[in-house]
């Protein structure tokens, strides 16, 4: 159990390329942390500073207020679970998940009580003379975290530890790492690149870009404000609708203006814009496709054609263009207030006509894409 | 070391000192490795004597010992192997890939029988046959003189059981590749000519060059079947003849410079083709 | 029957008793074994004899039901086939027992009836009255008798198999013309021979090989082991040769001596001894030191690696008769080493490099090392850079230092890799016959042992000694053989032992 602290942590290669930039950030002890973001934004990279497998080119990683970048990994207080497991093939499960044990030189009857426990935690007890290549992906994984659990270690490192299995299994698996998290108590440090893994793993959020810090935050907060477009973009299934549009100001009330239609942007954000005193001009407006309702045509209404509709059981996913311009957008509809003869409407090249209220919006700066109210 | 002064000094400083050694090292093997060979040119070129010497750079230079080889059989054992490794070279890559591919892509009926008989076939020692295959190529007329077709006919024939190689490689080839050029309208044939011998292309070079190499080393069967005529002889057999204790003073500079004119071909194509023996030997060899 | 232990009760156990209950497991699963082996037997036996039974039954039931086409066929080979419109199958048929009866007649019969005595009359004298002189009439050749008598009988089981083939056939093709649909043509049959035949198109050349050059002088030479072949019995031109049963294994595990010196059985004991120790030295030598180099070429951070890895590399290429030759002369008594270190006065004497046996066994196993090490690093290169890189991270955070990381994770995995290229490579030095025949000949010379067949040294393995035996002025063709089969049976024996041993071989994917 432990804090983490990285300060102006970077990470330059030697061919001159920086994976990491100018890294902050405080992690509590007990505190579950996800790094997320696309391949290649330097998640990986930071968590293998923090385990001490990458040199760090600058800064420092504390771990329990001591500055451990010129220790060995071992000596780091960590375990880590990695992506493709990392099981050594020649030995058992016992032995794979012993080993650490072994070389600490803990007593034999000691490591079969502290394996037996984390097996019977997993649920492979039965498994525990099994070579790794005779086992599952999933009990592979189980083999890694147990691996990692018999440590003791105050931070919990995981590399994209589900990344490899099927999405079942992979469901099943996130559930039990809350479990896990539970039981064990202690510090989590857990990279992905699957936003849905992030939001329902998290307490707080590092949502990552080309080796730069997004935005940090809980869940609720990087979804329902995201920092920029990018995360605006990255958080949330399917993705927020993009669309350029002008934001007027007209007696004290802010407008926007997509496809033609006025919609007033009220509530709390259109007191907030007039509190910084925001200026008319090019915006970028986002809106999430569970925000955007089904309408009778009406004056604050955006025509639309029907291009693909994708069932998905309780919701349908209809990818429509915007007859103003042809912009691709998409709308979630719940599939339990449709009725048949509504449903059997909904097929390719149907005319339709959708909506969205102020108070759901996002504003995007159109040159800074950030967002206009934080 | 205790820990602290090992944080001190750093990980990367400690690499530094271990690294050193290792090129001390490295340096020391090299020249172990390099020197005979160093040492065989050398001495070609020592003219004062024709016998082993206390020391190894010349007192006196010149090209006599390669006019001597100029002057003696040598230039026919030369030819003779050339043609043998050339032989070797095209009919041996040939029956190894026929063999290699079809035990790694088709599934009969006798395939797994066959393996096993190959390979308790190789348990005996190959030099046993070594007898009767003397007396069937003698009865032929493939000896003495005319050695050179029957040796290539012996080390071509039974070129099949070395078959281990190539076919690790060709099972690293997805054989999904095969299944969607048979979909795709290809017959067997032309799944091999058109897909995998492209895809397979560093092994038949490996292939083709372990054959090639093969028959300059080739001493014993050699021997046998070219027994006591110079004109059958290889190089190998040829130039032993000089290191016996009754013609070593007088052609030991000369077998140095033949062994000069028989590696310096043969090396210079192998590091040509280095790249793919190394492709061979780390790609089949180990998971054949 | 021991107690079994569950594997939580087996993990239990301390190191020692776990190592007591696996090596009880391991012996006490032998007299299972050979008791399945038994049992087994006699299923094999039953599946044989049923199978025999079965095809004598097809070939009864097939003549009585078949038409006259198939009937015809049972003696003339290939006639339903083209009575039936397949030309090109039929033809090959007839050809084949056309020309296996002409065989016979000719040839083939003379063999098969002179194989049992392996000739009857040696060569004699004979007066011949244009010459007015006895000159030498040779009659039988046990050689060729043996030999020929091995390739009829050949002969014979190919024609039974294709007969059975041509009775098969007849009974399928009647089967499909009932049914209505139409038999393949002889276009099909090519196009087939590219396509789902393609294996045997493939297979024909290499096997054909493989049956007359490697096969064939096989059994003729364990078969040789079973008569008295020798320089003075050649079967031809001096005296015949005969069966003469178990008499030349009888000769080798003799304990008499033999022509004064030790005997057979003594010095085939230290050869074999010697054999299989240098076989072990030359095996693992090269493989740890290649692996030592391997690793240190690759340590990250090390420069120009290309080029050791070329320096090294570049020896392969050398022919190995130039390298050994030159090296075995370089260690001789004149030889280069030691005339300049008596030149630079270190030693007063030369060293016995080839003269003492020590010497002379540990300089040969030196020598081995300085020709395999490059290939051994060359594999171990491959292997050492497919190793996962997060197994090593994984251990580094573990707590592994670097010889924990390396005995660990490295060695247990080339070994599991590399078990059954330890096994050829070790069956393979055993027999090598270039190093020790270039580097020493077998020298120094074994006093003892030399009245055994030729001389033989302290460096000799059993190929070399096979060798020495066929070329002697008694060259003892049978003893050869009888060397040779030996050979076999230590190779297959611990090919048998390790097989069942290396888990490796049984389960080659766990690394995959």
């Amino acid at each position: 159990m432990a804090s983490v602290k990285l300060t102006n942590v970077k990470k330059i290669y030697d061919n001159n390329v920086v994976a990491v930039h100018d890294f902050n950030l405080d992690i509590k002890d007990k505190e579950f942390v996800v790094f997320v973001g696309p391949s290649g934004c330097g998640k990986s990279t930071t968590l293998r500073m923090i385990a001490g497998l990458e040199d760090i080119s600058e800064g420092t990683v504390e771990i329990d207020g001591e500055v451990v970048n010129d220790l060995q990994p071992k000596d780091r207080g960590i375990a880590m679970v990695f992506q493709n497991y990392a099981l050594y093939p020649h030995m058992t499960v016992y032995d794979n998940i012993a080993f650490s044990l072994r070389l600490k030189k803990v007593p034999e009857d000691v490591i079969y009580e502290k394996v037996t426990k984390a097996a019977e935690v997993l649920g492979i007890t039965d498994y525990l003379m099994r070579k790794p290549r005779a086992l599952s992906g999933g009990q592979r994984q189980r083999v890694a975290i147990g691996r990692a659990m018999v440590r003791d270690s105050k931070v919990f490192l995981m590399d994209e530890p589900l990344s490899n299995l099927d999405a079942k299994l992979r469901n099943q698996m996130r559930s039990e790492i809350i479990l896990l998290r539970q039981k064990l108590d202690t510090t989590f440090i857990y990279v992905t690149h699957d936003q849905t893994e992030a939001m329902t793993l998290a307490d707080r959020i590092v949502i990552m870009k080309d080796g730069y810090i997004m935005q940090v935050g809980s869940p609720d907060e990087v979804f329902d404000m995201p920092d920029n477009l990018f995360v605006a973009e990255f958080i949330g299934a399917p993705k927020m609708n993009i669309i350029k549009t002008k934001l007027l100001l007209e007696n004290g009330k802010y407008y926007v203006t997509p496809f033609g239609a006025k919609i007033e942007v009220d509530g709390d954000k259109g007191k907030e814009l007039a509190a910084r005193k925001v200026k008319a001009g090019d915006v970028l407006l986002g809106v999430r496709p569970e925000h955007i309702e089904l309408a009778d045509a009406a004056a604050h209404a955006i025509p639309c054609t029907l291009v693909v509709d994708e069932m998905m059981g309780s919701e349908l996913h209809l990818h429509v263009d915007a007859d103003a311009d042809g912009t691709r957008l998409i709308v979630r509809v719940p599939t339990l207030g449709l009725s048949k003869e509504q449903r059997k409407k909904l097929v390719r090249g149907a005319k339709l006509n959708i909506t969205f209220e102020g108070v759901a919006m996002h504003l995007f700066d159109a040159e800074t894409e950030k967002n206009l109210l934080t | 070391m205790n820990n602290t002064e090992k944080r001190h000094m750093g990980l990367k400083a400690l690499n530094r000192v271990s690294n050193t050694g290792i090129y001390i090292l490295l340096t020391v093997i090299s020249v172990v490795w390099l020197i005979p060979f160093v040492f065989i040119v050398l001495q070609s070129f020592r003219v004062e004597n024709t016998y082993q010497v206390g020391y190894v750079i010349p007192k006196q230079w010149g090209l006599q010992n390669y006019i001597n080889l100029w002057n003696s059989d040598f230039k026919r054992w030369y030819l003779n192997t050339l043609i043998i490794a050339l032989a070797a070279a095209v009919f041996q890559t040939i029956i190894q890939l026929c063999m290699s591919y079809t035990l790694s892509r088709f599934r009969f009926k006798l395939r797994g029988p066959l393996m096993r008989f190959m390979l308790i076939l190789g348990m005996f020692p190959g030099m046993l046959t070594m007898i009767i295959l003397y007396r069937v190529l003698s009865d032929l007329g493939l000896t003495q003189a005319n050695a050179v077709p029957g040796l290539i006919l012996v080390s071509v024939a039974s070129s099949g059981m070395g078959y281990y190689v190539s076919k690790g490689f060709f099972d690293t080839i997805p054989k999904s590749l095969d299944e969607a050029a048979r979909v795709d309208g290809a017959t067997r044939l032309q799944v091999l000519y058109k897909i995998i011998l492209p895809l397979a292309k560093p092994i038949v070079i490996y292939t083709i060059l372990t054959a090639f190499m093969g028959p300059w080393g080739d001493y014993v069967f050699a021997r046998y079947v070219a027994f006591g005529t110079s004109a059958g002889y290889n190089v190998a057999v040829g130039m032993y003849s000089w290191l016996t204790n009754d013609q070593i003073n007088r052609m030991y500079t000369t077998f140095c410079a033949g062994g000069v004119i028989v590696a310096v071909p043969v090396t210079i194509l192998f590091l040509c083709l280095q790249k793919y023996y190394v492709e061979g030997v780390t790609g089949g060899a180990v998971k054949g | 029957m021991m107690k079994q232990y569950s594997d939580l009760e087996y993990l239990r156990l301390t190191r020692w008793q776990k190592f007591v209950y696996k090596l009880l497991s391991f012996f006490s699963a032998i007299p299972l074994a050979i008791g399945h082996f038994f049992a087994n037997i006699g299923g094999w036996i039953k599946k044989g004899v049923t199978a025999v039974a079965d095809e004598f039954k097809d070939i009864g039931t097939t003549f009585i039901h078949g038409d006259w086409k198939t009937k015809v066929s049972y003696v003339v080979m290939g006639f339903g086939n083209l009575a039936r419109g397949q030309i090109l199958r039929g033809l090959l048929f007839l050809v084949f027992e056309i020309v296996f009866i002409i065989y016979m007649i000719t040839a083939g019969g003379y063999w098969m009836s002179m194989l049992p005595s392996l000739g009857k009359l040696g060569p004699s004298q004979e007066y011949n009255a244009v010459l007015d002189t006895y000159t030498t009439v040779y009659n039988d050749n046990s050689f060729k008798i043996l030999l020929y008598g091995v390739l009829t009988i050949f002969f014979i089981i190919a024609l039974v198999y294709t007969w059975r083939l041509n009775v098969k056939q007849n009974k399928l093709a009647e089967q499909i013309l009932k049914s209505g649909k139409k038999l393949k043509s002889d276009k099909d049959d090519l196009r087939s021979m590219v396509d789902e035949q393609f294996y045997k198109t493939l297979l024909a050349l290499p096997l054909t090989g493989i049956l007359v050059f490697t096969v064939l002088p096989i059994i003729f030479m364990i078969l040789v082991a079973f008569t008295n072949y020798d320089g003075t019995h050649n079967g031809y031109s001096n005296n015949l040769f005969t069966w003469v049963g178990l008499t030349n294994f009888n000769t080798l595990f003799s304990w008499q001596s033999a022509g004064g010196g030790q005997s057979y059985s003594a010095t085939f004991g230290e050869i074999l001894a010697w054999t299989l120790m240098w076989a072990f030295l030359a095996t693992f030598t090269n493989y740890f030191l290649g692996m030592f180099v391997a690793m240190m070429i690759n340590k990250k951070g090390i420069r120009l690696k290309k080029m050791w890895r070329t320096i090294l590399v570049m020896t392969i290429a050398i022919p190995q008769f130039i390298s050994l030759l030159y090296v075995s002369k370089m260690f001789a008594r004149n030889g280069l080493i030691n005339l300049t270190l008596l030149d630079w006065g270190w030693i007063k004497q030369p060293l016995p490099f080839w003269e003492d046996p020590t010497w002379a066994r540990v300089t040969v196993v030196l020598i081995n090392i300085w020709i395999g090490i490059p290939h051994l690093m060359l594999i171990a290169t491959g292997i050492l850079m497919n190793i996962p890189a997060d197994l090593y991270e994984s251990a580094r955070i573990d707590g592994a230092n670097a010889w924990q990381q390396y005995s660990k994770i490295t060695l247990p995995y080339m070994l599991f890799i590399t078990g059954p290229y330890l096994l050829t490579s070790f069956t393979g030095n055993m027999n090598n016959f270039n190093v020790i025949y270039l580097l020493t000949g077998g020298a120094p010379t074994n006093p003892a042992a030399s009245g055994a067949a030729g001389s033989v040294g302290y460096t000799d393995l059993l190929i070399t000694w096979l060798f020495k035996i066929t070329t002697g002025a008694e060259s003892q063709y049978y003893l050869a053989s009888v060397v040779g089969i030996m050979v076999f049976v230590v190779v297959a024996f611990i090919s048998l032992v390790v097989y069942n041993v290396l888990p490796s071989i049984k389960n080659e994917e766990d690394f995959q």
